[in-house]
């Protein structure tokens, strides 16, 4: 085994990136040949990062037609007929310095063995894996249109939300603890007169096992339940409300602890308001 | 989410070796969302790219026997032919002045299908991600490199750096790659 250096690890990078100049290649092939079984293992991580790399390459797709070219070029006869070795390939001249072919040339395609009847055959051989092939595109580009429009949909759906985060009017509320509940509990509404929506995001919601926190708009003085808060395993929430009503009427948000499921109350907070967060102007 | 599976293509790749086409089909459907964006970025038209990537395929098919496993994935191998034959392209293109002045932005620019990228789309977001955290010059270089088919020593030169240096950067480059992107996430 050629002994291992230190630049190995560098070349085996390069190796697999393709991008060694002609020296530094040489000796890590030799090296690798050798059997190192550090530089292997470097190599197949280096490899394994240049697919990512790969990955990164803008999307693009061939037509559909590169998929029948290269299938109907390998079914081509004596496509597999194994490659002369590598120094063959380097065309040696004759005396009379002309090229000299090594290989046979190969018969046409259509010659007299190839009949009318396989020209025929073939070309029914062809017109089925057509048909499958555009059946196959059919059903992809109708579950695709679907895609798109669900994506197109959701992507509606999400500008439409940013606009109240951005909306001119909008206004921000922090709620603030009351000091009957938790002190960690984080609460913002974004609420826009002019659409009458509102984003309000939760942070550290952990309501004592058996309890729920719920959101409540005041309006005109009374109390209308906005929901149960349902957070992720870290805590966060985050609620979109539709259509809050008279701009004039809405005073403030409050937070509820209730018991699991909320409020048996519709109309009113059966537990304490641990947070609270008027609407100013 | 799986963009490479090696025990199957290692599978899919034997088949290959004794001639099974249907196993060449599988291997082309799995890896085309991974190759053509690939043989594009290099070549920046379509019908270059299209060829590179059918005469790749066709090297696929003749010398699977030079697979070696010990050297890295199907996935990392199928790459490395479709990238050899876009950039032998791209030169010989270069060579006859064409490459450069007939770019044609439009000519390749279909839009991926969303069932056959999806992975794939998936993937790049998290590796645009990981990209951006490189520090640049590792970034830089790993591009020229991979995408541009610039040796090292033609990469120092591009970037006026010494060419120690633009070697520790690849695998800097490629470990932090690597790191950013733990083998389960993607596997």
């Amino acid at each position: 085994m050629s002994a291992h250096r230190d630049q190995d690890i560098d070349l085996c990078a390069g190796y697999a990136l393709g991008c060694l100049d002609t020296a530094d290649r040489e000796r890590v092939e030799e090296h690798l040949a050798s059997g190192c079984p550090m530089c292997q293992a470097a190599l197949a991580e280096f490899s394994d990062a240049s697919v990512l790399l790969a990955a990164s390459a803008p999307l693009a797709q061939p037509g559909p037609a590169l998929r029948q070219r290269v299938l109907a070029a390998v079914a081509a006869p004596g496509i597999r007929e194994p490659e002369p070795p590598a120094e063959q390939v380097r065309e040696p001249v004759d005396t009379r310095g002309r090229v000299i072919e090594l290989r046979p040339r190969r018969a046409p395609f259509f010659t007299a063995g190839w009949g009318w009847a396989a020209a025929a055959a073939l070309l029914a051989l062809v017109t089925a894996l057509e048909w499958t092939q555009a059946a196959r595109l059919r059903g992809e580009l109708e579950s695709n249109r679907l895609r798109l429009a669900d994506l197109e949909r959701r992507l509606a759906d999400e500008s439409r939300w940013s606009e109240v985060l951005n909306a001119p009017a909008a206004k921000v509320v922090y709620l603030a603890p009351t000091g009957k509940g938790s002190s960690e509990l984080r609460a913002r509404a974004t609420y826009d007169p002019v659409s009458r929506r509102a984003v309000v995001v939760f942070e550290n919601v952990r309501a004592p096992q058996g309890s729920d926190y719920q959101l409540w708009a005041i309006v005109g003085g009374a109390p209308a339940s906005l929901g149960v808060v349902k957070a992720d395993a870290a805590g966060h929430a985050m609620m979109r409300l539709e259509n809050l009503g008279e701009p004039k009427l809405l005073a403030a948000f409050a937070i509820s602890l209730e018991p699991a499921g909320g409020s048996p109350n519709p109309n009113a907070p059966s537990g304490p308001v641990v947070m609270l967060g008027k609407l100013e102007g | 989410m799986s963009l490479t599976d090696q025990e199957r293509d290692h599978r899919s790749l034997l088949r290959v070796q004794e001639g099974d086409s249907r196993a060449l089909e599988e291997l082309y459907d799995r890896y085309t969302p991974l190759l053509y964006p690939v043989a594009f970025r290099i070549l920046r038209r379509a019908a270059d790219a299209e060829d590179a990537l059918q005469e790749a395929w066709l090297q696929v098919w003749r010398r699977a026997v030079t697979y070696d496993p010990r050297r890295g994935t199907v996935a990392a191998w199928l790459l490395t032919v479709a990238r050899t034959r876009a950039l032998d392209r791209y030169r010989s293109l270069a060579a006859r002045g064409r490459a450069e002045s007939s770019v044609d932005p439009e000519a390749g620019a279909r839009p991926p299908e969303p069932s056959a990228s999806a992975v794939h789309a998936q993937l790049g977001e998290r590796v645009w991600s990981a990209l951006a955290q490189l520090q640049p010059q590792q970034r830089q270089v790993l591009e020229i490199a991979y995408f541009e088919g610039l040796s090292q020593s033609e990469v120092a030169a591009r970037l006026n750096a010494p060419l120690g240096t633009v070697k520790s950067w690849t695998r800097q480059g490629l470990l932090r790659l690597r790191e950013i992107l733990p083998q389960e996430e993607w596997m």
